[in-house]
């Protein structure tokens, strides 16, 4: 066939050899779209590893707080544990506006002459703030007095905002709106580089949790509030659910600035509590778009949350105590009695029992070194949960579970049914999530607010007449997710948040015709150097680290659970019973067999998991440790962000150190809570560990160092300790065209 | 070529596990549209062309608003698993295809219009991706390295 033309020659090779070209190209297609898709798995996997720590922690936290509540309601006023942490809830002790100004007072706080920092002067310029963002830009920090005056500036303005800010996108002026920013100060300077600094043309809306992990959380801050004094009516700040002083004490903020301000930071920490509670609550955009932190659930109603005295709730976590006042005018705190039933009737006409969400239904409750500890109060909520199911038809049973409880616990001097309400209401604001299914359900896995469903922002936007709600409050890969048929829409500022490339950030511009248009970036040159793959090996790869030391850390849970499988002793389970194992200790509501070969190095024959071998595969050791008990060490680790939360409550005068015999109390509080045997021998040897001084006190910092406690690589639980970018990084974004 | 392998329990519980993490809905089933990259996502890697005809050539509304449990998939997966996947050999001479000279180098750039162009068409995006880092300062690409560079992943 074919002639002896060159080109016709050609052309034949070409016709038979086309059937070659179509199925290489075909061969090539498939692999790239299977490395796609198993990566895009990989991707999915790390994500939820990362996140289910996250809210598993949020969880304990919550939990922490309601348990220490308990104590203050249970135990005698005198006893040595309630002395310990009554401060942290004697909210607004006994001064007037008067005495505070006193207490906050910046006048004799000199600013020395090598102060390189930047100066302020108040009334504040735009010079100013602009200045004092290049200032943080190079890495100066703001001197204590003029922290001070900024925030004694913000708090005289705040206390006059209203609860929801309404605005307008009047003048076809674009309002942008940022997401979380978790003290991440690269991404807010991007931000600004990307779209401008606030001004009276450019408007913005922060949409809180400013603060927390990240390590630049007080100047974030400062720079929001410059601007906010600066451009009072251009600048809208509503509160999230980080900007809490309980939460800060776990998730790294209150250490930031004591670390930063070592000699006013406890001042700077006082009136930041107060500064937080006067923060609005929501910003309404030409009322038709709804921007608050968290989110909605069927009770929301913004009238309600128009009307409350917002302050009163310094802190989301518990409602607020009744105030009596004596004769001398100075309010002091009661407890009254603990209105359970009220609570707990709340709760019940509030859920719906539908479908659980999707991924299993997140049973955290279960862990039993976090359960509850009060018998007699479980034996109430048993009581009340009796009552109402025989009143109320239940068709998810699973739902009451007894845990509950912990939700329903920070219940003490609640006056009536309508406080607890206004209560709900602010908490479900900042708390809650949305989900996929119809209905309303409590958000267990956070340990506050709600899980709400499509049917709940339909309704609720039919009632108020709005069109779109724009939250944030949940980490998402591409900065933003909408949901909910395009009627919610998830916004997050702080892009790598769980690790170099883990995401990107966004922010909204929402003009006249409210269509929003979303811009991302990502912080850090590091990223744009890493292809897709690197960056996902990257992220899993830290996440699989951090996986790993979760469940060293529950190494007994899991022997125990491994032994139940394994009757005849044998060492090995098989792969299916090591996964239901792992994950009945764990709950984390992963997926097991999938990160099996990750996560277990050690030969199996046959399909089966040689448990003692993985365990020493696991190990964490050193050497100073040795002495130390191992099961008592691996609670340490596990509930080392507890053990350091309740450390800083305990060092009343945030020194850093706490006296031996408070740290002796600590451990026995501790022991309560865990429902475990601490000896006082065990506490000894733990002292000994650190003691350099001799002196009769422990320095925290060097306590949970000693134990190898802290991981500065472990971003999750305690916050940044690299900055992730640096100056020149940012002066490289200049020529970048990428941006 | 009709290989008969039947999965082991163990590897249908880790297939139930990986089609569990798909269900965005929580009815224990995945939308038509999934299928394809549950399946990519357990090894194997069919046309996109072979899933649609497995699962009876839905439409577009079919692919997206019907869904299947794992029952029904599994057979899908097994008819999938049948088919040939290609190894090492067939890749790299499917690539000598477009070894013009003969050296073991394509051009990157015809490569490129190849994969646009013929079979299940790449996106921009795509290409960019796969080809990342793979071609030399002559825009060639040396294939039995990039193939070994594919495989490994």
């Amino acid at each position: 066939m074919g002639c002896g033309v060159t080109k016709s020659n050609h052309l034949h090779k070409h016709t038979t050899s086309s059937g070659r070209a179509i199925r290489a190209a075909i061969l090539i297609q498939r692999w790239y779209r299977q490395y796609v898709a198993r990566t895009e798995m990989r991707r999915r996997y790390t994500w939820h590893i990362f996140q289910s720590i996250e809210y598993s922690g949020e969880q304990a936290q919550i939990k922490l707080y309601n348990f220490l509540g308990y104590l203050m309601d249970n135990f005698t006023p005198s006893s040595n544990e309630r002395n310990l942490i009554s401060h942290i809830f004697r909210e607004n002790e006994v001064c007037r506006d008067a005495e505070w100004e006193r207490y906050f007072c910046y006048k004799n706080i000199e600013v020395p002459e090598i102060y390189s920092g930047p100066h302020l002067t108040f009334p504040l310029t735009v010079e100013e703030a602009v200045g004092l963002v290049e200032a943080f830009r190079n890495k100066k920090q703001l001197h204590s007095r003029y922290v001070l005056q900024l925030l004694l500036e913000t708090w005289k303005l705040l206390r006059m905002l209203p609860n929801i800010n309404r605005i307008s996108t009047c003048h076809s002026k674009e309002i942008t709106i940022c997401g979380d920013l978790h003290g991440q100060l690269e991404d807010l300077l991007l931000i600004f580089y990307k779209n401008g600094m606030p001004s009276l043309e450019k408007p913005y809306v922060f949409n809180g949790d400013f603060v927390d992990r990240g390590r630049d959380s007080i100047e974030i801050l400062l720079i929001l509030f410059a601007f906010l004094l600066v451009y009072p009516s251009d600048v809208y700040l509503n509160r999230g659910n980080h900007e809490d002083h309980i939460v800060n004490l776990r998730y790294g903020f209150t250490k930031e600035v004591l670390n930063k301000y070592k000699m006013h930071g406890k001042r700077i920490l006082k009136l930041l509590q107060k500064i937080f509670s006067w923060l609005p609550l929501a910003t309404v955009i030409d009322q038709k778009v709804l921007v608050l932190h968290g989110g909605i659930s069927d009770s929301t109603d913004l009238g309600v949350l128009a009307r409350v005295d917002r302050h009163i709730y310094i802190s989301a976590l518990r409602p607020p105590k009744k105030r009596h006042h004596s004769l001398a005018g100075i309010s002091i705190d009661s407890d009254t009695d603990v209105d359970t039933a009220a609570i707990s009737r709340v709760f019940q006409r509030r859920a719906s029992f539908t479908y659980p969400k999707p991924l299993g239904t997140r049973d955290c409750f279960q862990n039993r070194s976090l359960q509850d500890f009060s018998d007699r109060i479980r034996v109430n909520m048993e009581n009340q949960l009796e009552l109402s199911r025989r009143e109320e038809p239940i068709l998810n049973a699973q739902i009451n579970k007894p845990e509950q409880e912990s939700l329903i616990l920070s219940t003490d001097s609640v006056s009536s049914d309508t406080a607890v309400d206004e209560w709900k209401q602010i908490l479900d604001l900042l708390w809650s999530d949305p989900m996929t299914q119809d209905g309303c359900i409590p958000n267990e896995v956070r340990g506050g607010g709600c899980y709400w469903g499509p049917d709940v922002t339909e309704d609720f936007l039919n009632r108020h007449n709005l069109q779109l709600i724009i939250r944030s409050h949940e980490c998402k890969q591409e900065g933003y997710e909408f949901c909910h048929n395009r009627k919610v829409l998830t916004l997050f500022s702080a892009s790598n948040y769980y690790d170099v490339g883990s995401n990107r950030g966004a922010y909204v511009k929402l003009g006249p015709d409210l269509v929003p248009y979303l811009i991302q970036y990502q912080a850090s040159s590091m990223t744009r150097e890493l292809t897709v793959r690197q960056s996902v090996g990257r992220t899993e790869r830290s996440a699989l680290r951090v996986l790993r030391e979760q469940l060293f850390a529950h190494k007994s849970d899991l022997l125990c659970a491994f032994r139940k499988f394994d009757s005849e002793n044998t060492g090995l389970v098989s792969l299916n019973d090591w996964a239901s194992a792992v994950e009945s200790v764990m709950h984390l509501d992963l997926p097991w067999r999938m990160l099996r070969s990750q996560l277990v190095t050690c030969k199996n024959s046959e399909g089966t998991i040689d448990y003692y071998g993985w365990f020493n595969e696991l190990a964490i050791t050193g050497s100073k440790t040795d002495h130390i008990d191992q099961s008592l060490l691996e609670t340490l680790y596990r509930h080392r962000s507890t053990l350091e939360t309740i450390f800083r409550i305990v060092d009343t005068d945030n020194s850093g150190f706490i006296s031996m015999q408070d740290f002796r109390q600590t451990w026995k509080l501790l022991s309560v809570y865990l429902k475990m045997e601490i000896t006082d021998e065990a506490i000894s040897d733990l002292a000994i560990t650190i003691d350099s001084n001799h002196d009769g006190s422990i320095d925290i910092d060097e306590f949970m160092e000693a134990f190898r406690l802290t991981d500065k690589k472990s971003r999750l639980e305690r916050g940044r300790s690299m900055f992730m970018g640096t100056t020149s990084d940012l002066t490289k974004l200049e020529g970048d065209p990428n941006i | 070529m009709h290989s008969h392998t039947e999965f082991t329990p163990d590897q249908i519980e880790d297939f139930k596990e990986a089609f569990g993490l798909f269900d965005r809905v929580g009815d224990s089933q995945v939308a038509y549209n999934q299928v394809a990259d549950i399946m990519r996502a357990l090894g194997q890697n069919p046309t996109n062309k072979s899933v649609n005809k497995i699962l009876g050539n839905p439409s577009a509304d079919d692919l997206a608003n019907k869904r299947l449990n794992f029952d029904a998939f599994l057979p899908m997966l097994k008819e999938v698993d049948a088919q040939p996947k290609g190894t090492y050999d067939d890749y790299v001479e499917g690539l000598r295809v477009f070894d013009k000279e003969g050296n073991g180098t394509v051009m990157g750039a015809e490569l490129r219009i190849v994969l646009s162009t013929l079979g299940e068409k790449m996106n921009e995006q795509e290409i960019d991706a796969l080809m990342a880092g793979q071609e030399d300062e002559n825009g060639s690409v040396h294939y039995e390295a990039f193939v070994k560079h594919i495989m490994s992943v």
